[in-house]
């Protein structure tokens, strides 16, 4: 029956595509309220630091512990004195996009 | 002679006993694999002094038996011994399944499984683990065309396999230079380490291709040549004594410098020397030289088995005496003086492998012998891609399994 | 150009070379807010590290618990796995014609390190001014660095590790499955400190251990090396230990 070939595969796509967007479903809602940070502006634009903070970081943190850089103002270390909570500013927006950075598993960002 | 290939219908009860065995192997390897990835290596039996354990062994010696099952094609391809032009598909199929049950366990042992894209990426040329991989994926790339040739291309098979052939041999160079390099560990620094595990793959991988020869042979009803198992006998005989003849050398040349003494006397007679004394000598070597040699068992089908099956837990043995001893005996810091400290320095490691340990190496077992019993099917049950993977002799005509 | 301590002025900027290229790229539209303070390793220096094994005393463990604290090293119970950034090693005359000394015994920094040879990923890593690290980012957990150093220096992390209650702020801790060691107390040092096990050593007394760079002919550690008869744990191996020994 090699007509149900193509039957079978639109099966089972239509039914991943169905998954995907039933789990889009049950997590739709408004976006989550991010605590305000504590300075008056971040050390790049917040719309910037918004899309590439995490390729931003990744940066950082080859030339640091490969090449010793350290810019002390622009470390993760620093992000806190404005940014004072994890769990209300970065976890809130990382559960609310479904990404799990490792970071903290080993920094400390109480 | 053999000449005609042919597949099993893979439809017997029996057949579907083997396979849900072998599923249930590869299940148990899956789910500790799981376990250790959860919980850490911390239930395992490894510790901070023996780094590899029961995992590696396993990995380390079915990689030895792919290149070693390479033999019996090498033997027809290379050495044109027409006899074995037969077992040329077996051979290299073979090999590609225990590179692939190697490789799965070795990998599925790190420290961070998770992070295998990031290892492709960034490659340190001078490791001798990344030219490993660079060697497992050459051979089997090799393996793969070598089989591709036979079925579709025969003038191009002699070049394929002599390239196999070579390949093969600096591929488990490679493999006991993983430990051969390694200059802090006194127990397996030696240039001989590496020609070592190449006698082992050849004797081996030899033995293990007659085992499972046999029994696929009883299993499916065919009859195997005696005359093509003595001569199977006879190269298993020569390359036992090659192995020998590597430890004898690897011996005479650490007993004869002084600064050896210690941990030359101390891997004969201290806490691992049963190891070595038990199932590489013995188990390894002499029993079955014994078993073979002896013309009421060495000329029978079930003496050769029982000599093959001593020969590959003897090579398992070595390769768990190079790794387990090599790491129990403590690194020398102040070469002439005793040490201790809180790290255990100067002590004997201790290892109490776990069974999680031992899953994950069944595991690995069971993704060879998946592949190897799927590579009998016909390949109408798995459309299009099995087709080209079926063999062994259609003679007789009627199968069971 | 850029490998001096500096502040950001414009005409640096212009020769940072191509590091801060690539960083340019990746960050378009950058506003340099103000001029953050810029510390990069300096080729040329080579951190060492010179312990004289007279002045260091059997029962002091000052050195050790310093890296504990300093480097948040946790301690699991089980002495098969516990992991030791520094240890105190006592070592023994076989002959009995020389004294028992006990001497700290780290990662030595060599400068032909087997463990970076033999790293597939590329993680054990020597540094510009010498110092051998690991990135935790990117090792795989296969410990053949651990078969490869003669040192004993590196541990793999068994168990879960959380960050202890009083723990050390400015160093991470370390995920399960990855090697860790001695980083000369890397932070410090970048930061124009010494590293904790010499601090506390020099606090205690013993002053035993002294840290510098060996490539200025100015530097305390240098001059020492130069006058006095000093000693490498297995000089025999050739990895060029950067942990020097006087008295041993």
């Amino acid at each position: 029956m090699v007509w149900l070939r193509p039957v079978q595969m639109l099966l089972i796509f239509s039914i991943l595509v169905g998954m995907i967007g039933f789990t889009g479903f049950l997590h739709a809602g408004s976006a989550p309220e991010l605590e305000k940070a504590k300075g008056e502006n971040c050390i790049r634009p917040t719309e910037w630091m918004r899309r590439n903070h995490m390729d931003y970081l990744l940066h950082q943190r080859e030339l640091t512990v490969r090449e010793g850089v350290r810019v002390p103002e622009e470390s993760l270390r620093n992000c806190k004195s404005c940014h004072t909570s994890r769990a209300r500013f970065c976890d809130r927006c990382h559960t609310y996009v479904g990404v799990a950075p490792d970071c903290f598993q080993c920094h400390n960002y109480p | 002679m053999i000449s005609e290939y042919s597949a099993i219908e893979g439809r017997s009860p029996r057949f579907y006993k083997l396979l849900g065995g072998l599923v249930f192997l590869v299940l148990i390897g899956a789910g500790c694999f799981l376990a250790i990835e959860i919980f850490g290596h911390g239930i395992t039996g490894m510790n901070n002094q023996v780094v590899w354990g029961v995992p590696h062994v396993v990995a380390i010696s079915l990689l030895v038996m792919a290149s070693g099952a390479l033999n019996l094609g090498s033997m027809s391809t290379v050495f044109a011994t027409v006899q074995f032009k037969q077992f040329t598909r077996f051979s290299a199929f073979l090999s590609i399944a225990l590179l692939a049950g190697g490789l799965a366990v070795l990998l599925l042992d790190l420290g961070r499984p998770d992070r295998m894209l990031l290892a492709m990426l960034h490659y340190n040329f001078r490791s001798m683990f990344s030219w490993n991989v660079l060697l497992y994926t050459g051979f089997f790339m090799l393996c793969s065309l070598y089989l591709w040739s036979m079925f579709e291309k025969p003038q191009y098979t002699k070049l394929i396999g002599s390239a196999a052939f070579g390949w093969r041999l600096i591929l488990t160079t490679g493999t006991g230079s993983i430990f051969g390099v390694i200059q802090a560990r006194e127990v397996f620094h030696s240039a001989i380490t590496g020609p070592t595990f190449v006698a082992y793959s050849l004797t081996s991988g030899t033995a293990l291709s007659i085992l499972l020869l046999v029994t696929t042979f009883r299993l499916t009803n065919r009859e195997f040549d005696m005359r093509v198992l003595f001569a199977l006998r006879n190269a298993m005989i020569f390359f036992v004594f090659l192995v020998f003849y590597m430890l004898i050398v690897e011996k005479f040349t650490k007993f004869y410098s002084p600064a050896s003494y210690d941990v030359e006397n101390w891997l004969l007679g201290g806490s691992m020397s049963w190891l070595y004394w038990g199932g590489v000598v013995l188990i390894g070597i002499l029993f079955p030289l014994l078993t073979l040699f002896n013309p009421a068992t060495g000329n029978t089908e079930g003496g050769i088995m029982f000599a093959s099956a001593l020969i590959v837990i003897g090579e398992i043995s070595y390769v768990a005496h190079v790794l387990l001893a090599g790491q129990t005996y403590p690194l020398t810091l102040f070469p002439g003086y005793e040490v201790s400290s809180s790290f255990l320095d100067g002590q004997m490691a201790t290892y109490t492998p776990s069974l999680v340990e031992f899953g994950l190496g069944l595991g690995g077992v069971g993704i060879v012998g998946l592949i190897y019993v799927l590579g009998f099917l016909k390949g109408g049950n798995f459309p299009g891609i099995l087709d080209i993977i079926c063999f062994f002799c259609d003679s007789c005509g009627n199968f069971d399994l | 150009m850029g490998r001096e301590t500096m502040t950001m002025d414009r005409r640096t900027v212009l020769g940072l070379g191509t590091t801060v290229v690539a960083a340019t790229l990746l960050a378009p539209g950058v506003h340099l807010i103000a001029a953050p303070t810029r510390t990069e390793a300096k080729e040329g220096r080579r951190w060492a590290m010179l312990v004289d094994v007279n002045k260091c005393s059997t029962d002091c463990t000052a050195c050790t618990r310093a890296c504990r604290v300093e480097n948040n090293v946790p301690i699991f119970g089980d002495p098969n796995r516990d992991i030791h950034w520094i240890r105190k090693v006592e070592i023994r005359d076989k002959s009995h014609h020389r004294p028992t000394v006990t001497l700290p015994v780290l990662c030595n920094h060599c400068e032909n390190p087997p463990c970076v040879h033999v790293c597939p990923t590329a993680a054990s890593f020597v540094r510009k001014d010498g110092i051998v690290l690991v990135d935790k980012h990117r090792c795989i957990g296969c410990r053949y660095c651990m078969i490869a150093c003669p040192y004993k220096a590196r541990s793999l992390v068994y168990h879960e590790t959380s960050f202890p209650k009083d723990g050390n702020p400015d160093v991470p801790i370390r995920a399960m499955g990855v090697v860790e060691k001695c980083t000369f107390c890397v932070h410090l040092v970048d930061a124009g400190k010494q590293p904790a096990c010499v601090a506390a050593c020099q606090n205690s007394g013993e002053a035993s251990m002294i840290f510098g760079d060996l490539n200025d002919p100015n530097s305390e550690i240098a001059k020492r090396v130069r006058e006095v008869k000093t000693q490498t744990i297995r000089p025999d191996l050739g990895l060029k230990p950067q942990v020097y020994y006087q008295g041993l």
